[in-house]
Formats: C-alpha cells, structure tokens, sequence
C-alpha cells in the first residue's frame, strides 16, 4: 500500500523512467537463458541502478562511467563470442547496450534510441524462440514500448499511464489488420544472403554423428521434433514407426559419421527400393533443426511434396534438401511400410560397410569369429538371431544412465559395462556384426511417437530419438534390425517411455492426477500445433495456395504484389471516400450559405464568413438594386429557413433552397 | 543571403500570401501538412532492418512483429493528423506591446469532438518557443505564446504554426496560420533616460518675456508641494486648518508655475537618430505618466495637448508608435 503511494507520488520523469526500465526488462528476461551470465548480471545492475538514480533524482553518471561500461561490454562480448559480428555477439551486444543507453536519458534522441535498440532485442528474442509464450512476452513488451513512446509524446502535465497505454493500444489493435494483411501477402523470399551458419545453434535434435560412450547421462529432452498428421487418421503399427534421419556408415573406433552425400562417386548405388503393400499418406510439420534432412517413415519412394526446397534422394533412403532447413516446414509424403532396399549383391558399395578400425574392439572381433564358426550361424538371419538371442539373455540392460565409456566401445559394452541405451547398443551390435563379415549400418532417427488426443496429431519428440541397425543379406538387401528391442523390448512399440525421475513440481500434479497433467498437456502442445501450422509455419507455398483460393490460376509471387498493391489502392480509396463523407457531415445549411457567399465573391461582393444571409442580402440591394432581387429574396428565405419562428421549415424547404440557388439570376460582378 | 536561401524565402513569402489571414482558422485536410520527423525516418530504417532479419533468419515471428510495428506506425500517422484537424484555432485581438519586451499572444483551440487532442504545439512560425497544451474533449485550451515584437509600428501579428508529434513522434503535423489581426507596436523605451525637461511657459516663445516681469504676483493657493519656498505657505490659512484638526498646508500659486507646462519634444532629446529620439520621449512619457504630470507630445509634425490619464497616455504612445 504504501509502495502504491510512493509510486504514484511519484515525479512525472521518475515514474516514466521506472516504467521504461521494466519494459526493457521485460524484453530482456526471456533471453536470459541464452545470454552469458555477465551479460544479464550486468543489465541487470544497470537497470536496478538507473531506478534508483530515477527515484532519488540524483543525475545520471558521467560520460568517463559510460564508456567504461561499454568497454566492460564490448570486450566481455568478444571473450565470450570471440568476436563481435555474428548473432550470438549482435544479440549480446544489443542488449547491453539497451541497458547502457538508459543512463543516458536527456535528449529526445537518446529515449528514440532506446526504443530502436528495445524493437531489436524484441526480435532477437525470437532467434531462440518463437513459442506462443515468447510471442505473448513481446507482444506485451511491444505495447510497454509503445506506451512509454506516446507517453513521451504528452508533454503538457503528468497525464497517467493508463491514457498513453490507452492510445497504445488502440493504434496496436488498429494497426493487427495491416499486420495480418501484410502477414499474409508480404511475399516470403529466402534469405537474401547466406543463412548465417549459427542461425541453428543450440538446438537439439539428430546430428549427423553419433560419437559412442561420450554422454554419462542422456537428458529426455521432451521438445518437439516434428508433427505427424496420418491421412484419415490411420497411424500405422507402432512397430513400423520407424522415421528415418542420417545413416551413419563410417566408424572410426569411437564416433560414427555419415558419408558426405555423393562424395564418392564410385559409391553411389541407386537405392534400389522395392515396395510393396499400400502406402501411408501423411504430412510432416518439421521443427527447425538446420540440418538439410527430411523425416520421413520408412520407406519414401516419392519425392516428398516441399515448395521452396530442391530435395534429392540417397542411396540411404533419405530424403535431403539443397539447403539447412532453417524454418519450420511442412511437407507431404507418402511411404510404404513393407519394403525392400539396397543391391541384391555384394558390390563395392555393400562392402563398404564392413569397415573397422584396425585394432580396435579385439574381444569383440573375437566374439564375431566364435559365432561364425559355430555352424548353426552359417547364414545371416541366423547369425542376427544369435546376438539378439545373446542381447536378451546375456543379462544386458537398458539404461539411461550408463556412464561414461572407455575406447573400445563395443568391447565395454559387450563384456564389462553391459549396459546402455540406443546408441550403445546399436553400434556394438553393427561391429559386431562387421567384425563377422556381414555389411551392417546404424541407421539413427525417431522411433514410435504419440499422439495428442486433441488435435489429432502425431507427436515426434527429441526423446523418441533412436539408432537401429540395419544388416545387408545377400539377395535381400538392407534388413532393418533393431538390437535395442531385445534388450528392452519397452523402449521399442509401447507406449511405455523410460522417464526421467520427473521434477519436483511435475511429480505433485502427476500425483495428483496423471491424466489430468496428460490432458493439459495435449491441450497446451495442441495449442502450440496450432500456432505452429498457422503462424509459424506460414510459407510461400501457403501463400500460394492463398492465392490459388482467391482465383489466381497460376500464382507467383509478383501475384502477391499485385494484391497487396490492389488492396493499398482499395484502402486509400475508401479513405478519400471518408473523408468526403465525414465533409459532407458539416450542417447542410452552413454549407449552402458558404455556397452562396463565394458565388456572391465571384460577382464582386467579398463578404467575411460570419456574415449572415440578411447582410448578405443588404450588400447586394446596395450593390445591384433591383437586379438582385430574386437574389435577395432568396437570401431571406434563407435566413427564415434556419431562423423563423413557426418550424415549417424543414429539411424539404432546404432543398427547395438548394434547387431555387440553381435557377435564380445570379448577377454578374 | 545566398541564392538556395534567397528562393526558399521567395517560396515561403508565396506559400504564405496564398493564405487568406484570418483571425480564426480551422483545420482541414487542405491546411495540415504532414511529413515524416527525423525519428520518423529512423523508425523505417530499424523497420528495414527487422524485415530483413526476418527474411535472412526466416522468422515468421519476426514478420509479425516487423508488420505489427509498422501498422502501429501508419495508424500513430493517421492519430497524428487527426490530432491537429477538425481543430478551431481563434487569435485573441493581440494588445499593444513595447518593442523588444517578452509579450505573448493569446489562441483559444476549440476541439469539437469527443476525445482529447494531447500535445499540440503553438509558435510563432520559426521563433522555436513552443507552448504546448492539451485540449480537452469537447472544450477549449488557451495558449499564451511567447513572442518578441520587432520595431514599433503598426504590424501584422506574424504568422503562427500549430504542431504535434503525438502520438509516436515520426511524424511531425502542423498548419501555417495567418491571423488578420493588426498589433501595435510602441517603440522601445530608453533603459536610462536623462530627467524630464524643464516646463516650458505657456504660450511659447512670445509669453517668456512677460512671465519674467509678473514673477512675485500670486493668483491663489494649491496645496503645499515639497520643496516649497517658506514664504510662498499661506501660515494664516494653516494656523486656521491646524485649529480646525488639519495638518495641510496651502502655498501661494505663482502664476510663473501655472503657466509653465511640460512639453515633451523630439528636438529636446539632444539625439539625432529618430529611433532613439522616439525611444526617450516612450521613456519620458512613461515617467510624466508615473509622476501624474500634465504633459504633452510634440513629435515631428505631431501636437498632443498636454493633458494626462491612461488614454492620453496611450494617444502619445500610439503617437510615437506610428510616426
């Protein structure tokens, strides 16, 4: 209560600045997460300290502070980033700045700065977010700015806030059909310079290297990967749910890598993919992770349906477009379920997948020359069946947890450690399985999904990331094989997902009610799907098919130039159009008598615009006599219409006016 | 004056004589003007950057963000010109002033319609001394705005400007408005003019003679001023008022004083720059005036008889102000 008083006690500069130090604020808390720790203690002891200056309206610190300050900032940036250009640096570096800059508050400029510098940091809020919450942050903050900036434009008095907030407002809600409107038919163009290469940083996601034994402790990370919206609803077994990211073919001891695309020539083998049955159609909303790949299910004959992209297959069975995908996409595919791939004999290319570093992992390749030799394992089903069969009863175990491995990975994970989770098991299984000559490859990419009872979409997460193996057999072809399901047959088809030890706060509402957490939870991600497919996720080829809609037989962007030039003309026309009516609103008498006044201006009579049809009517007896007869009587018929007693006239005698100024002699000055 | 000032100055006196003065005026469409402020111009530079931000990072939030900020922009355009049409300014009939003293004129803005019209500036047009006000909703503001008046005369008031930048400072509005109203300007009175100048005898030149030789006759008494001579107190009449409770005492006029009378002339200044002429007698004249002396004004081929009061007063300064 007594805070309240203080606050609105208050000098008028004092309280503007508060308000404008919380806004800034308000701009900045969300990035925290992303910005270096000195960064944020920094703005943070600015901010605190210019209210308190504000408050005890004690002057500003001097020019030598400020320097000092920006030279903290500018080599603090470049320890941290190693350079000053780039994102991360510029993001760093506008906010500091934002923060320096309010300790000099004296000239219009300095506050104009502020809010240039407060619109930028607002953006790069959305280099690491673009979810609903960031979205409702900045729109809240944009209003704050927006705010302060027409409060800065009331000079007279201490008017409250609440009007300048008012007016902020009423221009933001005013101002959302321009937005929309130029949301919608401002043409999306790619970048017009190369993506800047850590436009993705700090995203997680498939890489395109699995490096083995190095992560103690793999987090769950529950993010979203992408969205899967199955045709007629119909979601394939779950033991199919296989979405295929890179194929990881080359191991150097300890870290499996894909091949470059079409780096070697004389590797390249068409995929050789043989489908049969009927296909599943679906559309794939992909989050952005800037890396060049399609999620697809296994196995996609047909090029993927992705405007804007140039999308090429590989001998994998992967899908990959000519850039990073940087943006959130959606595209259509369709995939056959039971298939076939790869050549029917070893070629050059098959062998290459047999490939392992000299030396390493020797119990292992001792373990591969064992079962080889046993004679039950002649063939490679058989020999596949045998490991499995070694997985599960070897008293293997699936964990999260399994700590950091030594060299040898497969030796570790074979004969000491005995346990681990996908990746583990997938790369000691494929060298085990090269290590008794059969041309094997982990395959990574996202395994089973669940699907949000709201919206009806299919949800890939982070979490549901997983590396299978697949084995070559002569005249097969590639066999999908996946090890981990042997060792822990949940993680592999149910919906059973091995959880983390959930957090303090999720465990009581989980206790309370695990269907409720459930259900807010797929209203909420149903919510953010939304968000996704219609903001987010509005592309080209969405404005082309706007576009198309609207009867455009074959749209191109120029199209979308011509409409939204087409609706600025529509716009200013029907301003000029208001404006006419809203001049058409001044009292139809008034303007009748200034009609008569500069026709009467025109014969020579200058009369000021106050006066009245009576002086008018004096003027031209003294000036025309008789002649201006019909005119004089009209002017008192005028001046009877707006002012006689008895209310006969109306508005019917107005027009009759109007007409009768029509046929009277005028006469001539 | 170089020749880019010298065209501008042609194209402002033109713009300004297409203007009808007039002591009201009220803004339309056809008299506010509207162009982007510096600010203005920097607000589209950080919209251009935003935008291409958003295209190179592709960032759909970015767009809407940038389009936001742009549709606050054209309707803070829209806000800003509203601000200043349908607004009623009228002229108060300006005073007379002194030349070179701080006076102010008086706007009354009428707003007529139903929500108020903040931050609206009034200047004389390229003084730079803004004051601004808010009008009320339905109601009226005054403005006093500063001026300084320049030489003595008869002037046209200068022509005023409104403007505002409400609401977001990017655009800048204003009208050009010239009043009809005439102002009379007197000259500027001397900071530290010398004494009066001594009366001079009734009648001019001719009666001087005379008036020496009838020194020493007494027409009749007024009442006792400092600095009269002993002799010149009538004591009978003052033993009389002092035993009727009075302390006033009565002198002896001379006719000598009677016929003596404070002319303020030019040719008795001593100067010979006319401004500086008509700037001693302004000062002269305020000071007869203080004194509550009979004075009067001979200004070139001007006679003011002498007389006082604030209307004569006025009557010699307009005097001055015009000749």
């Amino acid at each position: 209560m007594q805070l309240t008083t203080q606050l609105t006690s208050l000098p008028r500069e004092a309280r503007d600045t508060l308000f404008l130090l919380g806004v800034i604020a308000l701009i900045v808390l969300p990035q925290i997460g992303n910005l270096p720790f000195w960064c944020t203690s920094l703005v943070a002891v600015v901010l605190l300290w210019r209210g308190t200056l504000a408050v005890q309206a004690r002057p500003l610190p001097n020019r030598w502070w400020r320097g000092a300050l920006l030279l903290v900032a500018l080599v603090g940036t470049y320890v941290t980033h190693r350079t000053l250009l780039g994102r991360d640096a510029g993001v760093t570096l506008v906010v500091v700045l934002l923060a320096l800059k309010t300790l000099e508050l004296r000239a219009r400029r300095d506050a104009f700065v502020i809010f240039f510098l407060g619109f930028f940091a607002m953006l790069t809020n959305f280099f690491y977010s673009q979810s609903l919450p960031t979205a409702f942050a900045m729109l809240l903050a944009l209003l704050g700015l927006l705010t302060a900036l027409v409060n800065a434009h009331m000079p007279v008095g201490r008017p409250p806030l609440v009007q300048a907030a008012r007016t902020a407002g009423g221009m933001a809600l005013l101002g959302a059909p321009i937005m929309v409107l130029l949301f919608v038919l401002f043409p999306r163009m790619a970048p017009l310079w190369g993506t800047p290469n850590d436009a993705m940083t700090g995203r997680s996601g498939l890489s395109a290297t699995m490096r083995v034994g190095a992560i103690a402790q793999l987090a769950l990370d529950d993010g979203i990967a992408a969205r899967v919206k199955f045709d007629d609803d119909v979601v394939p077994d779950r033991q199919v749910l296989y979405f295929r990211g890179p194929v990881l073919s080359q191991f150097d001891g300890r870290e499996w890598t894909a091949p470059p695309p079409f780096s070697r020539a004389s590797a390249f083998t068409p995929a050789n993919l043989r489908v049969s049955g009927t296909p599943v159609r679906y559309a794939v909303t992909l989050e952005p992770s800037n890396r060049p790949w399609l999620l697809t299910l296994d196995a996609a004959p047909v090029k993927p349906d992705l405007p804007g992209y140039e999308l090429f297959g590989t001998p994998e069975l992967q899908w990959l477009a000519s850039r990073p995908i940087g943006d959130l996409v959606r595209y259509r595919a369709e995939s056959y379920t039971q298939y076939q791939s790869g050549p029917l004999r070893r070629t050059g290319a098959v062998q290459l997948n047999l490939d392992l570093p000299r030396g390493s992992n020797p119990r292992t390749v001792a373990l591969a020359a064992q079962l080889r030799s046993d004679p039950a394992n002649a063939t490679t089903p058989a020999l596949v069946q045998a490991v499995l069969q070694r997985l599960r009863t070897g008293g293997y175990t699936y964990t999260l947890d399994p700590g950091v491995y030594g060299d040898d990975t497969a030796d570790v994970f074979w004969f000491e450690r005995k346990e681990g989770f996908c990746e583990h098991i997938a790369s000691a299984f494929v060298v085990l399985m090269r290590a008794a000559g059969v041309p094997a490859r982990i395959v990574t990419g996202y395994q089973g999904g669940e699907r949000n009872d709201v919206d009806g979409y299919w949800t890939l997460r982070n979490s549901d990331a997983h590396a299978w193996a697949e084995v070559w057999q002569e005249g097969v072809g590639w066999v999908r094989v996946d090890p981990t399901g042997s060792v822990a047959p949940g993680r592999v088809g149910t919906f059973n997902r091995l959880a983390p030890t959930p957090g303090v706060f999720a465990g009581a509402f989980g206790a309370m009610s695990p269907t409720l957490v459930q259900n807010m939870r797929a209203a909420w991600e149903a919510l953010n799907n939304g968000w996704n497919q219609w903001v987010l996720n509005y592309t080209q080829s969405k404005q082309l098919d706007l576009l198309k809609n609207l009867g455009f037989d074959s749209p191109s962007l120029a199209d979308l130039g011509l409409v939204l030039l087409w609706l600025l003309v529509a716009t200013s026309l029907a301003g000029a159009a208001w404006t006419l009516w809203e001049r058409s609103r001044t009292d139809p008498w008034l303007r009748l008598l200034a009609q008569a006044r500069k026709r009467l201006q025109k014969a020579g009579i200058a009369l000021p615009p106050t006066a009245p049809p009576r002086q008018m009517a004096e003027q031209v007896r003294a000036r025309f006599g008789d002649a201006g007869k019909p005119l004089q009587d009209w002017l008192l018929q005028l001046e009877a219409q707006r002012y006689a007693r008895e209310s006969a006239a109306s508005a019917k005698g107005l027009a009759s006016l109007r007409s009768a100024m029509r046929r009277i002699p005028w006469p001539q000055g | 004056m170089n020749p880019a000032a010298a065209v501008r100055a042609r194209i402002d006196g033109w713009f300004l004589s297409r203007r009808a003065p007039s002591d009201q005026l009220e803004l339309t469409q056809r008299n506010v003007y509207i162009v982007p402020t510096r600010a203005g111009w920097a607000l589209g530079l950080t919209l251009a950057v935003l935008l291409v931000a958003s295209i190179n990072y592709q960032l759909n939030l970015g767009y809407l963000l940038t389009f936001l900020l742009a549709g606050c922009v054209a309707v803070g355009m829209h806000v800003c010109h509203g601000t200043l049409r349908g607004l009623a300014l009228n002229l108060v009939s300006p005073g007379a002033h002194f030349a070179g003293a701080a006076a102010v004129f008086r706007v009354v803005l009428h707003n007529g319609r139903g929500s108020v019209r903040y931050g609206i500036g009034l200047a004389v047009r390229g003084s730079g001394q803004w004051s601004w006000s808010d009008v009320p909703a339905g109601g009226t503001a005054t403005v006093e705005v500063a001026f300084k008046p320049p030489q003595r005369g008869l002037h046209a008031v200068p022509p005023l400007t409104a403007e505002t930048r409400f609401p977001l400072g990017t655009f800048r509005v204003w009208c050009v408005w010239r009043p009809a109203a005439k102002m009379l300007v007197y000259p500027a009175p001397e900071q530290h003019p010398p004494p009066l100048p001594p009366g001079e005898p009734r009648g001019g030149a001719a009666a001087q003679a005379s008036s020496a030789q009838s020194a020493g006759e007494y027409d009749g008494v007024r009442p006792y001023r400092r600095g009269d001579a002993m002799k010149l107190v009538v004591w009978k009449k003052a033993a009389r008022a002092q035993a009727a409770g009075s302390d006033d005492l009565v002198s002896r006029d001379a006719a000598q004083a009677q016929r003596h009378e404070l002319w303020l002339d030019d040719r008795s200044t001593g100067l010979a720059d006319v401004e500086a002429r008509l700037s001693r007698l302004c000062a002269w004249v305020l000071m007869a005036d203080r004194l509550a002396l009979d004075y009067g004004l001979r200004v070139g081929t001007r006679f003011l008889a002498p007389s006082q009061g604030e209307a004569h007063k006025r009557a010699c300064l307009e005097a001055l102000a015009l000749c």
